[in-house]
């Protein structure tokens, strides 16, 4: 029990990562690779507004979603938006969303250094919980809630609002939602903007989760949540989510039962076999129209 | 004429180095049916898109109610009353018909209800099959599907791209039918069409695109008998 | 100080071998990560291998580990190449990357490579032989270039299904370029480990796969320089910067990202787009002694299609019904019918790229069937133009009908590493036969342009004049006349004729009732999947099946719409069995809405306009 919770706590920080990764490839049919250094900003911006300002985690989580939303959207003017209508649009992209979070990753560094930086002593809640015979913290279950309720309330958008509606249209057909009179500039920017807010998140809770964050956390991250979204389905929401609780939970009794140093073999392997047998991932669909 | 409702002048759209559209000039009159006819890839479908604010020409004006609408983006266009039915139809396969009729009413929140009635009463059809995937109607359904989601737009001006293109004759004639009904409610028709036999006997006014110039121009029932028109675009038909 | 300078140099030279292991898959279009897997692979295995003295006496134990480091190399790709080659763009990327990471992390596993604290080597190679190594890859580089196979590469890069249909086995072409890249990057492995003097198998990382990739782009991959360019540029950048006294750890990789993001903005075709091509190298030969003698095609009146009840069906909906039909060698057959009538499908059933539901077809002696590949067919003989034009839009008007003469060509590479005059030669021949195609439809003058520069008639024209290169026994064209006016329509009925004359079988699809009733032989009109009428020219513009077929019929529409999508679908998904994705390169393969979709095979009137900027 106690590593199932452990892989639950671990799988939902992977999923909420995951999800903002595949819901711009979902919808807008774009890798954005700087999503690591979104990450990664997250949690070292989400510990320096701790160590200066000693914000409680109720607090900290929106400041960081906007911290992430602003983020998105540069990258999604800086990066991607020069290249729309470009033949080699997609590489392209992967090569400017790549530099783009190379310049953000060394900006982060003249900021904070290069050493692994932690929240401060007493930042936050230290409580233990017993949940059916496990020990959990309470920050554990804190991170837990505030990962589920964030992407229940994407899935919701997606699903209900009329921005949902447009986010789908234009994943189904651009064109179409052009003629239609959609913004499509606007719900691009839009999509960006979450999926960055949701990947700061989730740095800071997974910064919480290890209380330890240095530059590259973004980057071993990144290469799982390909893993994630390639299993689960690449656009999936619900694939995203289930992806990364099967990653999270994989990984601890791998750990546990292999040894540590076999368990990220775990995400390549699973990611290889998928690609080879069913590239669309558990969850998601064939795709009729060319990337 | 009195202020046309659209006017384009010196159009020039280019894709690279390929000209597709070269200074086009025409207008049209609020209320009319004008359509420009010509064979495949002389150009009317960039025509339509840079009018409808889905390409960037390179050169030229185009007016609409008066305003410069040139670098005007197409969802501008459309919630200003410029609508597009685009070649294809472009209906969202994997939605319902009533998804599909709602997105249509995407600047027109308020009235979209009473919109969608309409639209029913017009089209039982549709109504019959509001809960079907879209990509499972027939070609002529899809079409009527696309003209409706337009006029859920609300449009002054409506922009139609190939409507009969994959349909049997007889779903033309009633596409047809209902283009005349929208003229009759007002609406401004820009028709453009491969089929010239058809649109010309529907339109007041046509213009004869060919490798992206107008080549002839006038009321449309004199091009329908012009020696020249129909010899070269006319054939079997 | 000579000597840290040496150092730069040396790394300067492994880092452009690394971006040519990229090269060599991104001119083929495709985008994998692997290499780095492959290279550390290489490097560590080699150490099991290499001798501390000279083998036999005399081998030294560098040449051993080079040789056997670029086995590896390309063994190990050949593996990985099974399975993963028919992955494409983001997903090959993934899987080749998902590779490099099992192999780092089995490698950091293993006893015998020290695990993370990495292994020593001895010191092997030094600054000449990291420069001879790059002289002779860029050289292998370059020789390709100007070959068949390297046109091979660049047509696959620019549009796979077209290059198909001139019989280009891309499979091999893609796999080929796999194990190239391979031997490339398990020769960087070594000779990195050796120079080094030490390796850890962290080194081969994904972060190091980002930037090897880097190079490659930022040198751009339409020259044979670009690795080089691209190695020099980022790694004379940091130091340079340090020099210039720029020392704060964060400000040189600041710069270099925000060059990175500048190149792929506003330099798309790297730093080698800046070199302006060699115009003359694309010159005609117009002297007809050197065209080779070309086998003689069938006599006239020879039977090379025939079909009996063939078939096509998409689960319910039946897009070609019982056709029945005969082409002969010299004569011209139309194909006529309103959209969705199944002309298209009846003729991708005809030149092998889907196969048929029902009935049987022999075309060329070759029968059709699911296994038929369509470019077997191609090389048997047959050529087609395309509704929505499919040139290969990067390359000259030149070389995309020389890249059409894959089959009456032969393959010069070996020759041409050596020098050999019957490579030039052979390559003249190559340029002499190509020239006289386009000089016969018109676009003698056009030969250097890029075909996505030229004008719409132009580029039909382009089509017909590439499909003609391989000396086709059947020609099979799709809507050629479309966006023509009366004047080109009627020099192309011309040239039809000619062709006919030459004894080429032409099988026509065309709107231009007209202008097919005045140039073909006999005519067959389609409606719904079926042929409703055979005859000449004559008989059929008086038939009244076909007057009702175009003026009014009271049959449903749905099946021929449906058909339709679904057979431009069939089309799409012929080339990939795994989610349709593109690779996109830059310089590279056509932008979303211009590659073969849903729509663009089955309405032969729709956009065969220009693709709208989307």
């Amino acid at each position: 029990m106690q590593l199932f919770l452990d892989g639950i706590f671990l799988g939902s920080i992977y999923a909420l990562f995951a999800i903002g990764f595949t819901l711009v490839f979902g919808i807008l049919d774009r890798l954005n690779l700087a999503h690591a250094a979104v990450f990664t900003a997250g949690a070292l911006v989400g510990i320096e507004i701790v160590t200066r300002f000693g914000v409680p985690i109720w607090l900290l989580i929106p400041i960081v979603l906007i911290v992430g939303a602003v983020l998105g959207i540069l990258i999604e003017r800086i990066a991607f938006r020069p290249l729309a209508g470009r033949h080699d649009a997609h590489f392209a992209g992967l090569i400017s969303s790549i530099a783009f979070g190379a310049i953000l990753l060394s900006l982060l560094q003249a900021l904070y250094g290069a050493d692994t930086r932690r929240f401060p002593p007493g930042a936050f809640p230290r409580a233990r919980l017993e949940i059916l015979g496990a020990t959990v913290s309470l920050l554990q279950v804190i991170i837990l809630v505030i990962s589920v309720t964030l992407m229940v309330v994407l899935t919701w958008l997606v699903a209900k609002s009329k921005l949902g509606r447009g986010m789908r249209t234009i994943a189904e057909n651009p064109h179409a939602a052009a003629v239609l009179g959609l913004n499509v500039g606007r719900i691009s920017s839009t999509t960006f903007a979450l999926s960055s807010a949701l990947g700061a998140v989730a740095g800071v809770l997974f910064t919480l989760n290890v209380n330890a964050a240095s530059l590259g956390i973004g980057h071993a991250v990144e290469l799982k949540a390909l893993a994630v979204i390639v299993v689960g389905g690449m656009g999936s929401l619900p694939g995203a989510l289930v992806g990364g609780l099967i990653l999270g939970l994989a990984e601890v009794l791998a750990v546990n039962y292999i040894g540590s140093s076999w368990r990220d073999m775990v995400a390549f392997g699973l990611l290889f076999l998928i690609l080879i047998l069913r590239p669309q991932g558990l969850f998601g669909a064939r795709k009729t129209r060319e990337v | 004429m009195s202020d046309p409702i659209l006017s384009v002048e010196g159009l020039q759209v280019n894709y690279g180095r390929v000209e597709a559209v070269r200074n086009v000039s025409f207008d049209v009159a609020a209320g009319a049916l004008v359509t420009l006819v010509g064979a495949n890839g002389a150009g009317k479908t960039s025509v339509l898109n840079a009018v409808s604010g889905l390409i960037r020409s390179r050169q030229g004006v185009i007016r609409f109610k008066g305003q410069d609408i040139t670098k005007w983006p197409a969802h501008r266009l459309v919630k200003a009353g410029l609508v597009q039915v685009p070649e294809g139809r472009e209906v969202l396969g994997t939605l319902t018909v009533a998804e599909n009729l709602s997105l249509g009413g995407w600047h027109r929140g308020s009235t979209l209800t009473k919109n969608v009635a309409r639209v029913y009463d017009r089209f039982p059809v549709l109504h019959e099959r509001r809960a079907l995937q879209a990509g499972a109607l027939s070609g002529g359904e899809q079409q009527m599907l696309a003209i409706a989601r337009a006029l859920i737009a609300e449009p002054e001006i409506l922009l139609l791209d190939e409507p009969s293109m994959g349909l049997a004759p007889k779903i033309v004639d009633e596409v047809f039918a209902v283009i005349e009904e929208i003229r009759l409610t007002g609406t401004t028709v820009v028709l453009v069409e491969q089929n010239a036999r058809r649109a010309l006997a529907a339109a007041d006014f046509g213009y004869v695109l060919e490798t992206g110039e107008i080549t002839h121009s006038g009321p449309a029932h004199e091009l329908l008998v012009d020696e020249k028109v129909i010899e070269a675009y006319l054939g079997l038909d | 100080m000579l000597l840290e300078y040496t150092s730069l140099i040396t790394l300067i030279a492994l880092t452009a071998i690394l971006a040519f292991s990229f090269y060599a898959v991104l001119i083929a279009g495709q985008l994998s990560l692997a290499q780095l897997g492959l290279a550390s692979l290489a490097a560590f295995t080699s150490s099991l291998v290499v001798p501390a003295e000279p083998l036999f006496g005399f081998i030294p134990p560098l040449a051993v580990g080079i040789v056997f480091g670029m086995s590896v190399g390309v063994i190990a790709a050949f593996i990985l190449g099974l399975p993963v080659i028919r992955l494409r763009g983001v997903f090959l990327a993934i899987a080749t990357l998902a590779f490099g990471e099992m192999v780092r992390i089995f490698l950091i596993n293993q006893t015998w490579t020290n695990g993370a604290q990495g292994m020593g080597f001895p010191k092997l190679v030094g600054i000449e032989i990291a420069w001879i190594a790059l002289v002779v890859v860029a050289y292998w580089f370059w020789r390709l270039s100007g070959s068949r196979m390297g046109r091979a590469f660049a047509a696959i890069r620019e549009d796979e299904l077209a290059a198909t249909t001139m019989g280009i086995d891309v499979a091999r072409y893609r796999m080929a370029s796999f194990v190239i890249a391979g031997a490339v990057a398990g020769l960087y492995g070594v000779l990195l480990a050796y120079f080094s003097r030490f390796a850890d198998p962290n080194e081969f990382s994904f972060t190091a796969a980002v930037d090897g990739l880097v190079t490659a782009v930022v040198g751009g991959v339409t020259l044979f320089v670009g690795p080089i360019l691209g190695s020099v540029f980022l790694s004379v950048l940091p130091e340079l910067q340090r020099v210039l006294g720029v020392n704060a750890g964060w400000i040189r990789p600041t710069i270099s990202g925000v060059l990175l993001l500048v190149v792929i903005l506003f330099l798309p075709g790297g730093l080698s787009g800046l070199i302006p091509r060699r115009k003359s190298a694309k010159r005609l030969i117009t002297d007809p002694a050197v065209r080779p003698d070309l086998p003689p095609l069938a006599s006239p009146g020879t039977e090379l299609v025939s079909l009996q009840g063939l078939g096509k069906s998409y689960g319910g909906v039946h897009a070609v019904r019982s056709v029945d039909l005969t082409v002969n060698a010299g004569e011209i057959l139309g194909l006529i019918g309103p959209n969705g009538a199944g002309k298209t499908t009846l003729v991708n059933m005809v030149t092998g790229l889907t196969p048929p539901s029902t009935g049987t077809g022999v075309v060329l002696g070759t029968s059709l069937t699911s296994g038929t590949k369509a470019h077997r067919l191609a090389q048997a003989g047959i050529a087609r133009t395309f509704q929505q034009i499919k040139l290969f839009n990067r390359l000259s008007a030149l070389e995309n009908v020389m890249v059409g003469g894959y089959r009456i060509t032969r393959d010069t590479m070996l020759r041409r590493l050596l020098f050999l005059p019957s490579a030039r030669r052979f390559e003249r021949e190559a340029v002499a036969m190509a020239s006289a195609q386009l000089i016969r439809v018109g676009l003698g003058d056009k030969a250097a342009t890029a075909a996505g520069d030229l004008s719409y008639g132009d580029q039909r024209r382009l089509e017909i004049a590439r499909a003609l290169a391989s000396h086709p026994s059947l020609l099979v064209l799709d809507e050629p006349a479309a966006g023509m006016n009366h004047v080109e329509a009627g020099l192309l009925s011309e040239l039809i004729r000619s062709l006919a004359t030459d004894g080429i079988a032409v099988l026509v699809i065309e709107h231009n009732v007209r202008m097919m009733l005045a140039t073909c032989d006999r005519i067959m009109v389609l409606n719904f999947g079926e042929v409703i009428a055979a005859g000449k020219p004559a008989d059929i513009a008086r038939d009244p099946n076909v007057l009702e077929a175009y003026l009014g019929s009271s049959g449903s529409d749905a099946d021929a719409d449906a058909a339709s999508e679904l057979a431009a679908a069939d089309l799409a998904a012929v080339t990939a069995e795994s989610p349709r994705e593109h690779p996109d390169v830059p310089d590279g393969t056509p932008a979303r809405g211009e590659a073969a979709g849903p729509g663009d095979q089955a309405n032969p009137s729709t956009a065969t306009e220009p693709e709208d900027n989307r």
